[in-house]
């Protein structure tokens, strides 16, 4: 998650007592929680949001699933999006033949949870499930996918171009079973309210206001999961989060150290890696915004760290403009960029690059050639409080520099239908964190999304595109020769780093507290195989590290 | 008679007017139901086009033009199809309405017939004790919790009430490890937890009927009526509740009938502090994510209400107050 998630009063009741607690110096002090936890029961709060009651809907493919659905169905491997490490869960690897093939090999001695055994006929089924049923295929596998087939332990992708990236979006297909599916009329509107899974939990018991998931015996691995119950309410508010004994949380703290560490200081930690970058997007269908000089006066006019402590309570870092998620990518930085691609403020080289754009200042105000002042729009949601303080910044600081910005908040829908219609000027928005680098900058600089005002696209909002970039984009595609791959990130990192068609400005944190008072072995900056998502298959990644605590 | 066919008239013509804006309203709306589902996912960072491509799929968004949706619209909402909601796709729209309604007509309904009784009580008696302590006390505090905001008072209960002394719930409307039911300790568990909520809805709202009973009766006072059955010599209680009261009543009677037909809204602000699962919950978690057929259910539900709940009190008002018959 790149950003606070919009509190409900609720919460921000919950808020209001944890900070009056603060700030009369009250401790809170850790009452036993609201269900009857064991020693080796996991209470997870932040995951999922019930409200106003939880709707029993354990479908893979749904966008309003249960967020623990994950925790039970496995992909062939789980990404994690740190770094792009992959780990190879119902497949036990891939190879790439040539460019235009994945073959994935898939684990034998798995069983589902009610003891039939998984085969790579599973496989085949979902994949033509998401075929016949566009609107489940949420990772798009059939954008790359021609056809596929089975043959003993393997499955063998054929792919529509060369496209070596497919396979880190096709691995992370979650697999069905097809003795179950075969029998449901339409998987679109199917709940499964029942799931069988071969993952480390099934579903053990479901209310309106809380589920729990009990360890799958016949799990593959069940030597490395510790945890034997997790106990999911529909809604947690931050309070009762630092107060009832939660083991895991995911929930933005204001004043972290004083709330949640404060609460058991002995036990109780957070770590909040980056999961994305909050940038600038500047609108390039319209002046000034289509003049790299005035851009570049934009990117030296702001202070990044400044603008990340307003937003974010100095708890993430100035972001790279190389687009990369530092430090866990530091390992495909281009060396030839300096100070890693972050950009310090530079009134001076400012003014000089408006100047070269036809911008100076008089009386205070930046003027064009006519003598005119300038004015832009800065559209970010309406509710989303910490990109609301870090727009109020920008602000600040352009206005120090001579623009005068006018903030445009529309409603989180309009926001989104202004981003996709092209009709802002500058924009905050969410850049990267997909755990691949290629559809990272696909996603921003490919000039397919480059659609005309007015008419929606998916991505690239921002309207960039250059023959040469994309020439570069379908080599990265085709190649699966990793010097070249370094090779050919460089250069992006360069046309990004240069042409600035976004500018970072600064990492969207994952809010991820956890306890080790009853379980050890969380990530951490030191050990980052996860992050604390609560949500997507990391958290597979976490139940199979987690011991207990001695 | 005719005073009834033309209240019924001017009833079905609010009704279709209610309707109609009911489909207008939330189109007006800058976004689409995709692109609030897209907004909301992308808070846990990045969707990627595909799905993007895979939600709009799915919501199957209407197309066709306006003049033909609106007449499809007039058709289920005459057959009562609501159709499945889009933010809790694939739960049908009826079922959560359902779901929410008893949690409000229960809570919210109770405490606002015991605020307006209790309230119009506490009127009667001030007014005929006024100028004592019987009348300043109620009055005063009446006009100073009114002032209150819900919300306010709300917080307040939640962390003295809930949090310090720890005596009441703050938040759901039963325990987290139960399932709904009929049965005793259900109800108990229930009830358990709507103190909070209900105690905060009756504290403000409390102070409204009590002044306008207070106001009104102390013009019926001022009557020639009551004089004289004061003179005949009868019981001051009596002639308080028997006559001055019966006739003070009336205008009052009037926002007691809006307040019942508006209890189906729910207290949006006062279910949102309490995460209390009632309609009014429900209909903000509509609105922000432009779920259009739940949002037309809800709306539909609470205009109807509110216009039923108009239509009777003016029927009662004729047959209680024959002046306003002619």
């Amino acid at each position: 998650m790149t950003r606070a998630r919009g509190k409900r009063l609720s919460a921000v009741a919950a808020l209001g007592v944890a900070t009056v607690l603060v700030a009369t110096g009250c401790s809170v002090s850790v009452k036993s929680g609201t269900s009857n936890v064991g020693p080796t029961t996991l209470l997870v709060g932040g995951a999922d949001n019930g409200s106003p009651a939880l709707f029993r809907n354990f479908n893979p493919f749904s966008p309003n699933k249960r967020n623990l659905t994950t925790w039970m169905y496995e992909p062939l491997e789980v990404l994690n999006n740190l770094n792009s490490a992959e780990t190879p869960f119902l497949a036990t690897g891939y190879t790439q033949p040539d460019a235009k093939t994945v073959d994935f090999t898939i684990r034998k001695g798995v069983k589902w949870s009610d003891g039939k055994a998984f085969t790579p006929a599973d496989v085949v089924f979902t994949l033509d499930m998401l075929k016949a049923h566009p609107a489940l295929d949420v990772n798009g596998d059939w954008q790359h996918i021609k056809s596929l087939s089975a043959s003993g332990d393997h499955v063998v992708f054929h792919l529509k171009t060369a496209d070596v990236p497919a396979a880190k979006v096709i691995e992370q297909t979650l697999i069905v079973p097809e003795h179950i599916w075969r029998n449901v009329k339409d998987p679109v509107t199917y709940t499964d309210p029942n799931p069988v899974v071969t993952g480390p939990y099934t579903l053990e018991r479901f209310t309106p206001n809380q589920y729990t998931l009990a360890k799958n015996k016949n799990y593959w691995q069940a030597d490395k999961v510790a945890v034997q119950k997790i106990v999911v309410p529909g809604s947690a508010s931050d309070l009762a989060i630092a107060t009832q004994g939660f083991d895991w949380a995911y929930s933005f703290f204001p004043n972290v150290d004083n709330t949640w560490v404060k609460a058991d200081k002995q036990h109780n930690s957070y770590w909040f890696p980056p999961g994305g970058i909050v940038g600038l997007l500047p609108n390039l269908t319209k002046a000034p915004f289509n003049n790299l000089n005035f851009r570049q006066g934009l990117s030296d006019a702001l202070d990044r760290q400044q603008i990340a402590d307003k937003a974010e309570q100095g708890y993430v870092k100035a972001a790279s403009q190389t687009g990369l998620l530092l430090p866990n990518e530091k390992a495909s930085l281009n060396p030839a960029i300096p100070n890693q691609g972050v950009v310090t403020q530079n009134t001076t080289a400012a003014y000089a690059a408006f100047a070269k754009a036809g911008y100076t200042k008089r009386g205070g105000k930046l003027v064009n050639s006519a003598g005119k002042a300038l004015t832009v729009n800065l559209t970010t949601p309406d509710g989303w409080a910490d990109w609301l303080q870090g727009a109020q910044e920008i602000i600040q600081q352009l206005r120090a520099v001579g623009i005068t910005v006018k903030l445009d908040k529309p409603q989180p829908a309009g926001y989104q239908q202004d981003l996709q219609n092209g009709e802002f000027d500058l924009a905050l928005g969410t850049i990267g964190g997909s755990g691949s680098l290629f559809q990272d900058y696909n996603n921003q600089l490919n000039s397919d999304f480059k659609k005309p005002v007015g008419t929606s696209t998916a991505s690239n909002f921002q309207r960039y595109g250059s023959a040469a970039t994309d020439s570069l984009l379908d080599q990265l595609k085709a190649t699966s020769d990793p010097a070249k791959e370094q090779q050919l990130t460089n250069q992006l990192q360069n046309v990004v780093y240069q042409q600035l068609p976004f500018l970072s400005i600064f990492y969207g944190g994952l809010w991820g507290l956890s306890s080790d008072a009853k379980f050890t072995g969380w990530p951490s900056t030191k050990n980052p195989y996860a992050s604390l998502m609560t949500w997507g298959s990391t958290p597979l990644l976490v139940m199979t590290h987690l011991r207990l605590a001695k | 008679m005719r005073y009834i066919l033309r209240k019924f008239g001017l009833l079905l013509l609010t009704l279709w007017a209610a309707v109609t804006l009911n489909y207008a309203l939330p189109r007006l709306m800058p976004g689409s139901p995709a692109d609030a589902a897209i907004a909301k996912l992308s808070q846990n960072g990045p969707v990627s086009p595909s799905t993007r491509a895979a939600i709009e799929a799915q919501l199957g968004v209407p197309t066709g033009s306006w003049w033909h949706q609106y007449v499809q619209y007039l058709n289920t909402v005459v057959h009562l199809r609501f159709g499945v909601s889009y933010s809790f796709f694939p739960q049908k729209v009826s079922s959560m309405v359902a779901q929410a309604l008893p949690w409000t007509l229960v809570m919210v309904g109770l405490v606002t017939v015991l605020a307006f009784v209790v309230g119009s009580l506490i009127g009667v008696a001030a007014a005929w004790k006024r100028g004592t302590w019987l009348d300043s006390l109620p009055t005063l505090s009446g006009a100073f919790l009114a002032a209150f905001p819900y919300f306010w008072t709300a917080l307040l209960l939640v962390f003295f009430v809930g949090y310090v002394f720890g005596w009441f719930p703050t938040s759901g409307a039963y325990s987290a490890d139960a399932v709904p039911n009929l049965s005793f300790h259900f109800l108990g568990d229930a009830a358990y937890h709507a103190v909070l909520p209900a105690l905060t809805i009756l504290i403000t709202s409390l102070g409204g009927w009590i002044l306008g009973m207070r106001n009104t009766m102390i013009g019926t006072i001022g009557e020639d009526y009551v004089t004289f059955a004061e003179a005949n010599g009868l019981r001051g209680r009596t002639v308080a509740l028997r006559y001055a009261a019966r006739n003070a009543l009336l205008p009052n009677l009037t926002g007691f009938g809006m307040a019942l037909g508006g209890v189906v809204g729910g207290s949006l602000l006062v279910e949102q502090v309490f995460n209390y699962p009632g309609v009014g919950h429900l209909l903000y978690s509509a609105v922000t994510n432009h779920d259009y057929p739940l949002m037309q259910a809800l709306f539909l539900m609470i205009t109807v209400c509110v216009l039923v709940a108009n239509f009777i009190v003016d029927v009662l008002y004729g047959v209680l107050d024959p002046r306003t018959r002619r």
